[in-house]
């Protein structure tokens, strides 16, 4: 999955707000192919021409909805990290998270806060999804807001 | 020093609350924060601009000092506005300069200097719970550790009238509940957790032991843990022998107490768990530690210290420099001087309508829209501290920490207006016209 740094790359990032969102929003639903690059209307313009391919490539194709996985509820969360901290992949595998700090943006990890909330970056390498279901739950099962489900 | 419109600082500190996190990644683009990564929504909704329990809502910014004349408000120039709070607060028989809590160290210096200037009070926000604290340590001693020792050493935690996941929520994963240490290197798993609250908070889910009393039964309970603690005869609870127990088996422990110890008998309280602390400290280390919420309210204590050797809150007002542990009787102010607090969002609907019926004018100093600004007779708005202008900044267990600038400024910070309006008042009370 594309992360969110790359694909800003490839958005004006003006947040002139034409599509309704701010480009950091923008790329967020892109992430998610809730939303393609054409919904953009400052990517048509000339000084952006092959902005929108380039944006299909770095995408991907939309994956199908994995087995098992996680959403977080943004309306819920209050950023706190205690996911993050929790996370086993992140226990072994961030010095940072077990250092008590947050992840620095290009690490390869689960979770990410970004602006206040608790956003899934690199779902792929979740426990759950890597060896059974059943094997972790901590992230949901400690979230004092209940704003992690897992499915 | 000029902040560039792009740019990418990493390790910044969080001026959102008490903690001050120092592991935020922010990039500014066009002049402002466009990402900030690894800060929780507090934090996010001050360097955002973000309303605090609403993400994504804008607070609306105050861009020009403003006067009420005839109920209307008038723009005026910085200058204007300075001259009517002096002439405010020299008329005034008992002025008070409140809040300072969310204010850098630099505009606290400044706004002490106003206080004397102008024969003041100077009330830190939190002082009803904050001068008890202070006095319990004076009896009982200093019972003290950094953040970092805690998160290395503590395996027993209580949290007493606190919710530090609505106070300062990543405190629970820097520092104390989750957090990962020399010797608690399992962190949650090897930590025992209890919480005392009037209410069932988020805590009740994550720790062992949560003790749920009625409001004003609090000093019971403490008396029953103490009687427990003391294994002298007397009636006690189940619950207050569990929380006992689990306190005389700690190797390190620690308790946190918050605003909440404000709503009971605060002195009694807070004589009480500095006496249990000190007890249970002849066998084994235990801290009192309080959990302040705003981002500099140490800071403020730090100065008072400093400057006038007791954290209780001056008064200039009756020749000599008198202190007070009791909280401001806001009948008896007659003109107020806020700076990085919102008083009228607690105040009662009595207390608003008396400092209305008696005309008290209130000078606000806030970088945003608030009630305060609502009911203010000058508005100075002012940039924010720790995200528009560089500030210095106590972390709650008394670390300074700098608070670099991440976006340019385009207002002045509370610092100068203060100590422009100290030098008017200066002025004023030579009689001299000021330049």
């Amino acid at each position: 999955m594309a992360t969110l740094a790359e694909i800003r790359e490839f958005l004006p990032n003006s947040d002139c707000g034409q599509c309704g969102l701010t480009c950091a929003e923008f790329a967020e639903f892109l992430q998610r192919h809730e939303l393609a690059p054409e919904d953009c209307p400052v990517l048509h313009e000339l000084d952006y021409a092959g902005f929108i391919e380039a944006l299909r490539e770095v995408l991907g194709e939309p994956q199908t909805k994995p087995a098992a996985g996680m959403a977080v509820d943004p309306k819920k969360c209050i950023g706190c990290g205690i996911c993050v901290t929790l996370c086993e992949y992140h226990l072994g595998n961030c010095a940072d998270v077990r250092l008590s700090k947050g992840p620095r943006d290009l690490e390869q990890v689960i979770f990410h806060i970004v602006n206040g909330l608790v956003v899934v970056v690199h779902q792929e390498h979740c426990t759950r999804l890597v060896q059974a279901a059943e094997k972790c739950s901590k992230c949901a099962q400690h979230c004092p807001t209940k704003a992690i489900t897992l499915y | 020093m000029r902040i560039p419109l792009e740019a990418r600082i990493e390790s910044a500190v969080c001026p959102g609350c008490a903690c001050l996190c120092d592991d935020i990644d922010v990039t500014v683009v066009d002049g402002r924060v466009y990402q900030a990564a690894n800060i929780c929504l507090w934090g996010a909704s001050k360097v955002l601009g973000h309303k605090r329990f609403h993400p994504k809502k804008e607070r609306r910014r105050l861009a020009q000092p403003l006067i009420r004349h005839r109920g209307r408000w008038q723009t005026v120039s910085v200058d204007a506005a300075i001259d009517r709070t002096a002439e405010i607060l020299i008329k005034a028989r008992q002025p008070v300069v409140y809040g300072l809590t969310n204010a850098g160290c630099g505009a606290q210096a400044a706004a002490l200097q106003v206080a004397r200037q102008a024969q003041a009070r100077l009330e830190p926000a939190d002082l009803a719970w904050k001068a008890p604290y202070y006095q319990s340590l004076k009896k009982y001693g200093v019972f003290w550790a950094t953040l970092e020792v805690i998160r290395d050493e503590a395996d027993t935690l209580v949290f007493w009238g606190a919710n530090p996941l609505h106070s300062c929520p990543r405190h629970v994963v820097r520092y104390s509940i989750f957090a990962r240490g020399r010797f608690t290197e399992r962190g949650y798993d090897e930590r025992r957790l209890a919480a005392v609250d009037i209410h069932r908070t988020e805590l009740a889910d994550l720790v062992e032991l949560f003790l749920q009393v009625e409001p004003g039964q609090e000093l019971s309970l403490l008396q029953e843990v103490l009687t427990a603690t003391a294994a002298a005869g007397g009636a006690v609870s189940k619950k207050a022998r569990r929380l006992a127990a689990m306190l005389q088996e700690a190797h390190y422990g620690v308790i946190f107490f918050g605003r909440g110890v404000s709503y009971g008998p605060t002195p009694e309280l807070l004589d009480g768990l500095a006496g249990l602390t000190a007890r249970l400290n002849e066998h084994t280390p235990f801290v009192l530690f309080p959990l302040s919420t705003d981002f500099n309210a140490v800071g403020l204590y730090h100065l008072l210290l400093r400057e006038l050797g007791s954290p209780l809150a001056p008064d200039f007002g009756a020749g000599e420099v008198s202190f007070h542990a009791e909280p401001l009787r806001w009948t008896d102010v007659d003109a107020l001087l806020v700076v990085g607090a919102d008083p009228f969002w607690f105040l009662s609907a009595a207390e608003i309508q008396d400092l209305h019926e008696r005309r008290v004018p209130v000078v606000a100093l806030s970088p945003v829209a608030n009630r305060t600004t609502g009911h203010a007779e000058v508005v100075l708005p002012v940039a924010l501290a720790g995200v528009e202008t560089p500030e210095l900044a106590y972390r709650m267990d008394g670390l300074p920490l700098s608070l670099p600038a991440l976006l340019p400024a385009s207002l002045p910070s509370d610092q100068q207006l203060l100590q422009q309006l100290a030098a008017a008042l200066g002025c004023s009370h030579r009689g001299m016209a000021c330049v």
